[in-house]
C-alpha cells in the first residue's frame, strides 16, 4: 500500500485537514503543538492509499530531543519505497513562519526524489479580510505545487484528491542549489518569498492585537482570566455532575434490578459489590472527563488557551514550570485524569513531566469526602472574628492550599536539582489569531478521549476494584471485614500506621483507598458497621468522634491523604501518557513516603502541642 | 555581542530592527528564534507587554509570538519608529 506523508509547522490546521481527508478523529486545536504522535489512516477517497500524520515542527533542525525523534522519523519515512509523496501544509495567513519549514521540506524531498505538493491552507480566513496570495507565483518560485485549500471549509480539497489519484508517481529532478543549500540561506529565501507572494497589510494582527488588548490587560486580562477559569471550574463539577448521578444512579438501578434474580449469595455479592461497583468506579468519571475536553476544546480553538498560558507563565516559571502548565494544573483540582491528558500541550517535554509530577497534588473531587469527613470529625464547627470565618472552612481552604503548595515546591525542588536542567525548550509561544471554536472537532475529540479513558484505564481500575473485594469477602463471606483477608492485611500493616495513632480498621481504609480515594468512606463504614455512609456521612463521624481518635491522628490523616497518590485511574493514565512505568512507580513511591513522614511529623508535633 | 537595548525593554507600541544576540543566548535558541523570523534586520513590533514581567508580544512579519524574559533580554535591538 503506498504512503503518503502530511506534514506541516504547528497550528497549520494539518489534523483538521487529515480528519478531512482520512474521516478519522485526531485531535485538533488552535493551539500550537497539539499532535503530538504520529497518526495513519486510510484515504477516504482512495482507500489503496495510506496518510501519516507527523506532529507538527517549526523546523527539520530539531533542537529537542522529542523534535530530534519526530525529524530522524520523518527522514527515515522519506527513504522508505513505498512513501509515495509528501504534502507540506503551510499557514497561508502566517506565511513566513511556514516557508523556511516548506523550504527544508521541498530540500529533503529533492534529495530523496520524493515528489511533494504544497497545501496553502486558511485561504478562507484571508478571503473573509478581501486578502490574497499569489498561489502561482510560488510555484514558480518553489518549483512545486502549491494548491490553495481550507481545511474548516472543505475548499480544494477535490483538488488535492485529484492530485494524489495521479496514478504515476512524478519523481522530481534534483536541483543542485536546493539540494545543497544550507539552513541559513533558506531562511533568507523564506523571508524574501513571504514579502514577495504572501498577503499585503497587517489587518488580521490588528484584529487579534485589538481583543489582545483586552485579554493581555493588566485589569481586563486578569479579570477576564478569573472568570474564564471560574467557568472551567464550575463546569467540571456543577455541569458534570447531574450526569455522574444519573451514571450513579443507572449503576445502581441496575443492579437493583438484576442482583435479586441470580440464586447463589456469593454470586450476588460479586455482581452488586464487585462487578457494578467495579464499573462504576471508572465510568462515573467519564461525564467529567467528557465535559473537561469539551470546555479546553473550546478555550483552545478560540485562541484564548495561549494568552492563559502567557498569563500564567511567570508565577509558575518560579517552581519550574511553564504557564502552559496552568491548564493542566487547574484541571487536577477536579479530577487528575483529564488534567494528565491536558498536559499533551505542553512542548517541553521536561515541563510536561514536571506538570504531571504537580498533577496529582491538585485537590481532586475525590479527595472532597475524605477531607469533609475528616474535618467534621476532628474541627469543631466553630466560627471566629465576630461569625465571619468557619473554622471548618478554614481547615477546608487550609488543606487545599496546602496540597497545592506541596505539589509546586515539589515541581520547583526537582527542577532546580536535576541534570537536565538546560535541555530544555525556551519560552517562545506562537499565539494563534482568535477564532469562533469548531463545534464538531471538539465533541468528537471530547467523545475519543472519554471512550480512551473506559477502554484503557477501565481494564486496571476494574480488576484493583475485584481484588480488593475478593480480599474483603473470603473467606468468611463477607460476614465480618476483620476476619477477612484483607482484614488480615489490616492487621499485619498496623505496625505502619501505628505512628499516626490509628489502628488496623484505618490501615485497611487507607490500603482499599489506593483503588480511590474516595473508598476510605465507604471502608470506614463498612468496618464499623455503618450502611451508607458515603452518602449521610453523620452517623461515621459521630462514630470517629467517640473512638477517641486524637486530633493529631485526624490531622495526620488529612495531610496523608492530600500528598498521598492513591488513585489508580490516575496511575494507569499516568504510565500511558508518560510512557513510563519507572516515573508513575517513583511518583507513587515518592508521594507515599513524602505523605508518610508528613502525616507521622503532624502527628508528634500535634502531641507535643495539645498533648 | 554587548546589549545596550534588547527586546525585553520594548514597550508596547514601539517598533525596532533586531541587531543580533548576545552570546549567553544557547546556539539552538538563536537558530529557533531566527526560523520564527527573528533575524538581524528584520523589523519587530512589540503589541503587547504585559504587568507583572508577563513574557511579552512581539509581532515579527507576520506572525505574533510571546517570549518571556530568558530569551527577550538575550536579543539586541535598535528602536527604529515612535511608540504609538
Amino acid at each position: 500500500m503506498s504512503k503518503i506523508i502530511l506534514i506541516g509547522s504547528p497550528n497549520s490546521g494539518k489534523s483538521l485537514l487529515f480528519n478531512r481527508l482520512t474521516g478519522l478523529s485526531q485531535k485538533v486545536a488552535n493551539f500550537p503543538g497539539i499532535t503530538v504522535d504520529v497518526g495513519s489512516g486510510k484515504l477516504q477517497a482512495l482507500p489503496d492509499k495510506t496518510l501519516i500524520d507527523f506532529p507538527g515542527t517549526y523546523s527539520l533542525q530539531a533542537i529537542s530531543a522529542e523534535e530530534e525523534v519526530a525529524v530522524d522519523y520523518f527522514e527515515r519515512a522519506l527513504e522508505d519505497p513505498d512513501v509515495e509523496q509528501v504534502l507540506c501544509v503551510i499557514d497561508a495567513t502566517r506565511l513566513e513562519k511556514s516557508l523556511l519549514f516548506t523550504l527544508q521540506v521541498i530540500r529533503d524531498c529533492e534529495r530523496n526524489s520524493k515528489k511533494i505538493t504544497v497545501l496553502a491552507n486558511m485561504m478562507d480566513v484571508l478571503e473573509n479580510h478581501d486578502l490574497t496570495l499569489d498561489v502561482e507565483g510560488m510555484s514558480a518560485a518553489l518549483h512545486t505545487r502549491v494548491i490553495p485549500i481550507s481545511a474548516r471549509s472543505g475548499k480544494g480539497i477535490d483538488e488535492v484528491i485529484s492530485e494524489l489519484s495521479a496514478t504515476a508517481c512524478q519523481v522530481r529532478e534534483p536541483r543542485a542549489h536546493l539540494v545543497d543549500t544550507p539552513d541559513a540561506i533558506l531562511r533568507g529565501e523564506a523571508h524574501k518569498l513571504a514579502h514577495r507572494f504572501g498577503p499585503e497589510g497587517d489587518v488580521l494582527i490588528r484584529t487579534q492585537n485589538r481583543l489582545d488588548n483586552f485579554f493581555l490587560h493588566s485589569l481586563t486580562g486578569g479579570v477576564s482570566f478569573f472568570l474564564i477559569m471560574y467557568l472551567l471550574f464550575q463546569s467540571i463539577f456543577t455541569w458534570a455532575a447531574p450526569v455522574m448521578d444519573a451514571v450513579e444512579g443507572s449503576l445502581a438501578w441496575m443492579a437493583d434490578a438484576l442482583v435479586p434474580l441470580l440464586g447463589n449469595q456469593v454470586v450476588k455479592d460479586f455482581t452488586s459489590d464487585a462487578l457494578f461497583s467495579g464499573i462504576g468506579a471508572f465510568l462515573v468519571f467519564v461525564p467529567q472527563i467528557f465535559v473537561l475536553t469539551f470546555v479546553i476544546g473550546l478555550l483552545e480553538d478560540s485562541g484564548y488557551m495561549a494568552r492563559a498560558a502567557l498569563i500564567c507563565h511567570k508565577p509558575l516559571r518560579l517552581f519550574g514550570l511553564t504557564g502552559k502548565s496552568f491548564i493542566p494544573m487547574l484541571s487536577g483540582v477536579a479530577c487528575a485524569i483529564p488534567a494528565i491528558y491536558a498536559a499533551r500541550a505542553i512542548d517541553s517535554p521536561r515541563k510536561r513531566v514536571l506538570t504531571y509530577i504537580a498533577i496529582p497534588l491538585m485537590p481532586c473531587s475525590a479527595r472532597l469526602p475524605v477531607y469533609t469527613l475528616l474535618i467534621a470529625a476532628f474541627i469543631p464547627a466553630q466560627t471566629a472574628l465576630g461569625g465571619l470565618v468557619g473554622l471548618q472552612g478554614l481547615a477546608m481552604f487550609g488543606i487545599y492550599f496546602f496540597g497545592m503548595m506541596t505539589g509546586l515546591l515539589v515541581t520547583g525542588l526537582i527542577s532546580r536539582t536535576s541534570e537536565d536542567h538546560h535541555n530544555d525548550l525556551p519560552f517562545v509561544l506562537e499565539l494563534p489569531p482568535y477564532r469562533l471554536p469548531g463545534l464538531k472537532p471538539i465533541v468528537r475529540n471530547a467523545w475519543n478521549r472519554s471512550k480512551h479513558f473506559v477502554t484503557k484505564a477501565g481494564k486496571i481500575i476494574f480488576t484493583v476494584t475485584v481484588v480488593i473485594w475478593l480480599l474483603g469477602y473470603f473467606p468468611n463471606y463477607g460476614a465480618d471485614l476483620g476476619q477477612s483477608w484483607l482484614g488480615h492485611l489490616g492487621h499485619f500493616i498496623e505496625p505502619v500506621f501505628s505512628p499516626l495513632g490509628l489502628d488496623w480498621r484505618y490501615g485497611v481504609a487507607i490500603f482499599t483507598s489506593f483503588a480511590a480515594r474516595e473508598v476510605f468512606v465507604g471502608t470506614l463504614g463498612t468496618i464499623f458497621g455503618i450502611e451508607g455512609a458515603d452518602e449521610n456521612m453523620v452517623p461515621l463521624v459521630e462514630h470517629i468522634q467517640g473512638s477517641d481518635l486524637a486530633l493529631g491522628s485526624g490531622l495526620a490523616l488529612l495531610v496523608f491523604f492530600a500528598i498521598s497518590l492513591q488513585c489508580v485511574s490516575t496511575l494507569a493514565i499516568l504510565a500511558k501518557e508518560s510512557a513510563s512505568r519507572s516515573l508513575t512507580l517513583k511518583m507513587f513511591v515518592g508521594y507515599f513516603l513524602l505523605a508518610y513522614t508528613a502525616a507521622v511529623v503532624v502527628y508528634q508535633v500535634t502531641g507535643l502541642l495539645v498533648g | 555581542m554587548a546589549i545596550n537595548l534588547s527586546l525585553w525593554s520594548l514597550k508596547a507600541g514601539d517598533h525596532c530592527e533586531i541587531l543580533g544576540y548576545d552570546d549567553a543566548l544557547a546556539e539552538k535558541y538563536k537558530i529557533r528564534l531566527m526560523e520564527f523570523g527573528f533575524h538581524p534586520g528584520e523589523s519587530v513590533i512589540c503589541l503587547q507587554s504585559p504587568s507583572f514581567g508577563a513574557p511579552k508580544v512581539y509581532q515579527v512579519s507576520n506572525t505574533v509570538f510571546s517570549l518571556d524574559d530568558e530569551v527577550a533580554a538575550h536579543v539586541a535591538v535598535r528602536l527604529s519608529g515612535a511608540s504609538e
